[in-house]
């Protein structure tokens, strides 16, 4: 083994440094093609799941159990939520479906629809929401709602014709606001148990918009106002949404579910809350992630096989003389696995701090804009290390056996050049 | 010191086979300055890979130092070059990466030596052959006869048994071929064992014991 390391520290020190550059650039290609690519592709899923979180439910949502229309006693959960050391705030919010129309001045002609739709109503503490989700970054046009205004509303840009992404392809049963933008009047109408209904006309304030479907497919008036619209459970939250710290959030969601005893709830947190089919598409991510690092892998083991043969066939003639004057065969090869083993780890650490130091905060300052979601890049040491372990595992394999075929022939044929 | 009985190599296949020695019987004493002449053809080299152990004889047997070599794998036979014989090669062959020292001492390394002691040991050796002031050299900045002298210089290092040379002037002007062996007798008069192929009459004057071949049998051997 001193053999081996004594001519492979030789070797690279007094190789070509423009070939070993070369090679150690291959072995940094390999490295991002490894992590970044299948990071960015998680990243994409990733992204959105945080947008969820910092958007929408922070980091521990609760909602009414399936079936039921409110978070039952909410008033005493917000109460232990707001008096809770790990909780830093809270954004309950009242929730309704309503139907509202655009068209307020005619009637609609025969045959016709009428412009309207169905969607939920979100009620909104303006101050707590704006600490929670910080809401006002949403306002894509006009103004955010002031806390005690009422008549106001905010209406999300996925549910008007002029801004919904989805306006131009014609999808049946797929209803949008027409001629409705900032200053329009607009009727809300919230149906009643006995068959009737509340109205309320509002003017459209803003208009909201996020990658995240639950802002930018609702409708958003103050939690004043919704509450006094409200027919029956007055008192009762149809949402808590929860900013703790991100790891205490499993804790949390047991002790309010200690907390909540035979009342009924769905405490998650935001992990758990994301919708399945998020979580589908990071298992698919995740599947053609593992698919490209293993072509990259492939592709490393090529490069680093053609490279340390050719180095070896090249070197045939000394390889033999070494043999010749009773080098082992296995000091031999150990030099270029050693070798290998080189580039493998130049280029991992290379790569490793381009990652870290320069791709990670880039693409967490700059994410890529997807259409749902801010892509950000996600790798962690751990994974990085896993991969680079394999890298390195593929990459002494991919020196060894190219050293092994050239040292297996013939010395004396070695040494003649025959 | 070196016995070979009814040495014969072939090449080849059939039609195509060609006898390289054919039944050679030859018998080599401790401190001998032998050298292997004879025309191009004439199996010089083939003998000395057989008696070197760099080749194996289609049939027929070498005895070095009292051991029958055919029963020596691949590893032992590394093992014997390593520790009981010395090289010179018609080109040198240095290794490009490793300086003049570095070459030197690669033997003793391989022989387990600590690297201070090898590279001490290897400095020695260069004194010897008057290069010490070329030991952090790589070969690339070395004329032909000072790497030649650096090849004796591994070569001899670890004090081999018996010293195989191929040619060692075959590429060198007049005047170096004879600083070689002028080497090559102050190593004889010291009890080095040479065992030397060259075509030049000149040079193979320098010997004691004088071996011609023609086609692969001894002609004369005085």
């Amino acid at each position: 083994m001193r053999v081996g390391f004594f001519l492979a520290v030789r070797q690279i020190k007094r190789s070509s440094k423009g070939t070993t550059a070369l090679i150690i650039f291959i072995m940094v290609l390999t490295f991002l093609n490894l992590v970044v690519v299948s990071g960015l592709l998680l990243g994409l899923i990733s992204g959105s799941f945080v947008q969820f979180r910092e958007s929408y439910s922070g980091e521990v949502i609760i909602t009414p159990e399936e079936g039921r229309d409110y978070i039952e006693n909410s008033p005493q959960l917000v109460s232990f939520l707001e008096s809770h050391p790990e909780v830093d705030m809270i954004s309950p919010r009242y929730g309704v479906g309503a139907t509202i129309r655009g068209t307020l001045g005619s009637l609609p002609q025969n045959n016709e629809r009428p412009n309207e739709l169905s969607m939920r109503v979100t009620g909104i503490d303006v101050g707590r929401e704006e600490h929670v989700t910080g809401f006002s970054r949403f306002v894509l046009f006009g103004e955010h709602l002031n806390a005690d205004e009422e008549g106001y509303m905010l209406i999300g840009a996925n549910l008007l014709k002029k801004y919904s992404s989805f306006a131009d392809a014609n999808i049946p049963g797929l209803d949008l606001l027409e001629d409705v933008d900032v200053g329009s009047r607009v009727r809300m109408s919230i149906p009643r148990r006995d068959g009737g209904e509340i109205r309320k006309e509002f003017i459209v304030k803003g208009i909201v918009k996020s990658k995240v479907d639950e802002i930018s497919t609702r409708m958003f008036i103050t939690d004043k106002e919704l509450k006094r619209l409200l027919p029956v459970n007055k008192e009762q939250f149809q949402e808590i949404a929860v900013r703790t710290d991100y790891d205490y959030a499993p804790y949390l969601v047991n002790e309010v579910k200690n907390f909540m005893g035979n009342s009924r709830a769905r405490v998650q947190t935001s992990d758990e809350a994301i919708p399945s089919f998020l979580r589908d598409i990071e298992t698919t991510m995740g599947v053609l992630g593992n698919a490209l690092s293993s072509i990259a892998l492939v592709v490393a083991t090529i490069t680093i096989f053609i490279v340390i043969f050719i180095n070896a066939v090249t070197k045939r003639k000394f390889i033999g003389i070494m043999k010749g004057i009773g080098i082992s065969p296995g000091a031999i090869q150990f030099s270029y696995v050693l070798q290998a083993l080189f580039y493998g780890i130049a280029g991992s650490i290379i790569g490793a701090v381009l990652t870290f130091g320069l791709l990670e905060p880039y693409f967490s300052a700059n994410p890529i804009n997807f259409p749902f979601s801010d892509g950000i890049l996600v790798v962690t040491p751990l994974g990085a290390l896993i991969r680079i372990g394999i890298l390195i595992v593929v990459t002494v394999c991919a020196g060894y056996i190219p050293a092994k075929i050239i040292v297996r022939r013939n010395t004396l044929d070695a040494i003649l050049g025959r | 010191m070196i016995t070979a009985k009814q040495l014969t190599r072939k090449y080849g296949k059939g039609a195509l086979e060609m006898v390289a020695l054919k039944s050679v019987d030859l018998s080599i004493k401790n401190g001998e300055f032998i050298a292997i002449i004879g025309p191009s053809g004439a199996g010089k080299s083939t003998l000395l890979y057989q008696l070197s152990l760099l080749d194996e004889p289609t049939s027929g047997e070498i005895h070095f130092a009292g051991t029958e070599t055919s029963r020596l794998n691949q590893a032992e036979k590394t093992e014997l070059r390593l520790h009981k014989m010395g090289f010179v090669f018609q080109d040198y062959a240095l290794l490009p990466e490793l300086s003049a020292l570095e070459n030197v001492a690669l033997p003793f390394l391989m022989q387990g030596m600590g690297r201070i002691d090898a590279l001490q040991h290897a400095g020695n050796a260069l004194q010897r052959v008057g290069l010490s002031d070329k030991a952090d050299n790589l070969p690339s900045a070395l004329s032909g006869g000072q790497q030649q002298r650096v090849s004796i210089a591994r070569a001899i290092a670890h004090n081999p048994e018996v010293l195989f040379a191929d040619e060692p002037t075959a590429n060198l002007d007049s005047k170096n071929g004879k600083l070689v062996m002028d080497t090559f007798e102050s190593l004889s008069k010291e009890g080095q064992t040479i065992v030397m192929v060259t075509h030049e009459e000149e040079y193979a004057a320098h010997a004691r014991r004088t071996i011609s071949l023609k086609d692969g049998s001894i002609v004369s051997d005085q």
